[in-house]
C-alpha cells in the first residue's frame, strides 16, 4: 500500500487510505462518514419516474441481497468442492454461488422464482459452503456477518411456495406430515399419531416430566434401535426422563422444504406441549431436530423460548462416561471410522464428543478421518433431498461411502438416523455395516437393545 | 449440568445465547469477548451493512473452525519444493517397462 502525507497541508483526506474509526485518523474524515460509501441502489433500478411496486423476487432480495453480495461481489468459491452436490453432478446451477447470484439477478428484475426454484431443490443444507467460506471462516465472527446458503435457500424455497411454485414431491411429502403429524417415513409401523411411542413397548417409559427424550420421525417409525438404545442407556445411568404427552413432527423438515407455516403450526404445538407437561429439558438424539430446535424454535419464540434448554444425547453420553456414571465394557471387536454428521460437525462444531465414547468403546479399531476432512463429506440425507432426488442422494452417499472402503474399515458409525439409510444402502455394495452411535454404544454396555434397523423389512 | 473438559456446559438455553461477555477493548477499531474471539466495533457496523443476529455459539464456532482449519492447512502443508524436470522423471521412470 502506497503510504501519502496524509493531512499534510488540507489536502483531500480521502485521497489516502485509512481505517474508519481509528484515533489518528485526520479530522476532516469525520466529515465524509456518510458519503464515502455512495448511496445504496434504489430497490427498483429504473428512469426517473419510475414508480411501480416491487415484485415479490424484489421485496425479498431487499432483505438477503447483503447476505447474496456477500458471495457475489468476493466470488471465492471454495464452497464448490466441499458441496456434496457439486461434487457429484459439477453443474454450476446447483452450486452455492449460483444460489446466492440468483437473488442478485431478482433484486436486478431479471429472474423471477419460478425460473429457479427447481434449482434450490439440489441442496442438502449440510453448511459446508458457508462454513468454508472466508466470509465466515475467517471474517464471520469478526463482523458478526457471514455468508447464510442455507438461510438463503430455505428462504428461496419459502418464496416459491408463497408464490405457488411447489415441486411435487415435496408438496405430497408435506401434506401427508400434516395429516399424519410425522414424516411419512416408510417401513413397517404405521406412522400416525397413535404408533408414535410403539418403539419403546416393553420400556415402560413414563410419559412427561421435567425432562423428555423427543424422538425423531425417521427413529420413531424407522430406525427404531435407536431411541431403544438412547432410553435404555439413559436409565443405565439413572437419568430420569419421560416420553412427551403429544410428539409431533419438530417441523424442521417443512421449514427446509419451504413449508414454513407448517413448520411454525407444529414447533407451536410441541413447545406447548412442552408446557403442558412441566417440560424445561428436551433431550434430542437426532441432530436435525438439534437445529430445529436451537434454530428455528428461539426464531420463532424470542423470549417465550427461554424455559426451555435443548440437550444433545451424544453430548450428555460424553459426559456421562466422564463422570463414570456409564462404563462401556463388553469389548465390540470392529474395525470402524465415523460419519461426522453435517448439521453436527459443520452447522454446530460437534465433533469431539462421538469421538470421545467411540474411543471409550473396547474392542473397537477405530481409523478416524478428522472433521476438517469431513467437511467435504455428506450422505446427501438432509434438506429434502431425498424426497425430490433420492438418485442425488444415493451418488453422495456412495461417493461417501467409497471413502470409508478406502479405510479398510467394515463398519461405518454415523450419529444421525436420517443418514443411517442412504448409507446402509450404499454400504451394501461395498460390504460395511452402518451402525448408529448410540446402539454401539448400548452393545458395549451389555444392553440388548431390540427394534430394527430397517423399518422392520429384514 | 456439569461442564465439559473445557469450561463449556453442554446444552443450549436461550437466555445464554445473546449475550456474550462484556467486551473489552483490543484496538481503536476492535474489542475481543470471549477468549480468542475478536470483533469489530459494533458502532462501525450500523450504517451500510448491518450486524447479523449472531447467538454466541455460532461466534464459537467459527472461532474454533478456523483453528481447526489452519491446522488442518499446516498439517497438509507442502515441507518441500519439487521441480517440474523431477516430476517428469518419476512420470518416466513409472512409465518405462
Amino acid at each position: 500500500m502506497t503510504q501519502t502525507d496524509r493531512g499534510a497541508g488540507g489536502a483531500d483526506a480521502l485521497s489516502s487510505p485509512f481505517t474508519p474509526g481509528m484515533r489518528d485518523n485526520p479530522e476532516e474524515l469525520g466529515r465524509y462518514v456518510d458519503g464515502i460509501v455512495g448511496r445504496p441502489l434504489p430497490l427498483v433500478d429504473g428512469e426517473p419516474g419510475h414508480d411501480e411496486p416491487p415484485t415479490p423476487e424484489q421485496e425479498f432480495a431487499a432483505e438477503w441481497r447483503n447476505a447474496a453480495y456477500n458471495c457475489f461481489s468476493s466470488g471465492h468459491k471454495f464452497c464448490r468442492e466441499v458441496c456434496p452436490v457439486m461434487q457429484v453432478t459439477r453443474n454450476e446451477s446447483w452450486t452455492p454461488t449460483a444460489f446466492h447470484a440468483n437473488v442478485v439477478a431478482m433484486e436486478k428484475g431479471e429472474l423471477s422464482v419460478a425460473d429457479v426454484a427447481a434449482d434450490y431443490v439440489n441442496c442438502t443444507q449440510c453448511g459446508a459452503c458457508e462454513l468454508r467460506c472466508p466470509n465466515t471462516l475467517f471474517t464471520g465472527d469478526f463482523y458478526r456477518f457471514r455468508t447464510r446458503t442455507v438461510d438463503v435457500v430455505k428462504a428461496v424455497r419459502a418464496l416459491a411456495v408463497d408464490q405457488g411454485v411447489h415441486q411435487e414431491g415435496w408438496r405430497t411429502w408435506n401434506a401427508r406430515t400434516d395429516e399424519r403429524t410425522h414424516e411419512p417415513v416408510l417401513g413397517d409401523v404405521p406412522v400416525s399419531q397413535e404408533h408414535v411411542r410403539d418403539w419403546s413397548a416393553g420400556l415402560d417409559l413414563p410419559i412427561g416430566g421435567e425432562t423428555v427424550l423427543f424422538v425423531d420421525c425417521e427413529a420413531a417409525f424407522y430406525r427404531t434401535s435407536v431411541p431403544r438404545a438412547v432410553a435404555q442407556i439413559l436409565r443405565l445411568a439413572g437419568y430420569e426422563f419421560g416420553l412427551m404427552g403429544e410428539q409431533w413432527c419438530c417441523g424442521g423438515p417443512a421449514a427446509e422444504m419451504g413449508y414454513v407455516d407448517q413448520a411454525q403450526r407444529f414447533a407451536r404445538h410441541n413447545l406447548d406441549d412442552w408446557r403442558s407437561t412441566g417440560t424445561t429439558r428436551v433431550l434430542v438424539l437426532d441432530p436435525h431436530d438439534y437445529i430445529s430446535f436451537t434454530e428455528d424454535y428461539p426464531r420463532y419464540f424470542g423470549d417465550e423460548y427461554a424455559g426451555i434448554e435443548v440437550v444433545l444425547v451424544v453430548e450428555l453420553f460424553a459426559q456421562l462416561i466422564r463422570e463414570g456414571r456409564l462404563t462401556p465394557s463388553v469389548p465390540v471387536e470392529r474395525t470402524i471410522t465415523y460419519h461426522d454428521p453435517c448439521r453436527l460437525n459443520k452447522r454446530k462444531g460437534i465433533w469431539k464428543e462421538p469421538r470421545e465414547i467411540l474411543r471409550a468403546i473396547p474392542g473397537l479399531t477405530f481409523n478416524d478421518v478428522d472433521r476438517v476432512t469431513q467437511w467435504s463429506y455428506c450422505s446427501g440425507g438432509g434438506g429434502g433431498l431425498p424426497v425430490e432426488k433420492p438418485e442425488l442422494t444415493a451418488a453422495i452417499s456412495e461417493r461417501r461411502m467409497e471413502k470409508a472402503a478406502g479405510l479398510d474399515v467394515d463398519t461405518l458409525v454415523s450419529a444421525c438416523p436420517w443418514s443411517e439409510r442412504p448409507l446402509s444402502a450404499a454400504g451394501e455394495g461395498q460390504d460395511i455395516d452402518v451402525v448408529d452411535i448410540h446402539e454401539l454404544l448400548a452393545v458395549s454396555l451389555g444392553i440388548e437393545v431390540g427394534g430394527t434397523t430397517d423399518g422392520g423389512a429384514s | 449440568m456439569s461442564a465439559e473438559p473445557d469450561g463449556r456446559r453442554i446444552g443450549y438455553r436461550y437466555a445464554e445465547q445473546h449475550q456474550p461477555p462484556d467486551p473489552v477493548r483490543a484496538s481503536d477499531v476492535a474489542v475481543t469477548t470471549f477468549e480468542h474471539v475478536f470483533e469489530v466495533d459494533s458502532r462501525l457496523m450500523e450504517r451500510w451493512v448491518l450486524q447479523q443476529q449472531f447467538p454466541n455459539w455460532d461466534s464459537l464456532r467459527i472461532m474454533n473452525s478456523r483453528h481447526d482449519h489452519l491446522a488442518w492447512m499446516h498439517r497438509h502443508f507442502a515441507d518441500r519444493v519439487v521441480t517440474g524436470s523431477e516430476l517428469l522423471a518419476e512420470v518416466e521412470r513409472e512409465d518405462r517397462p
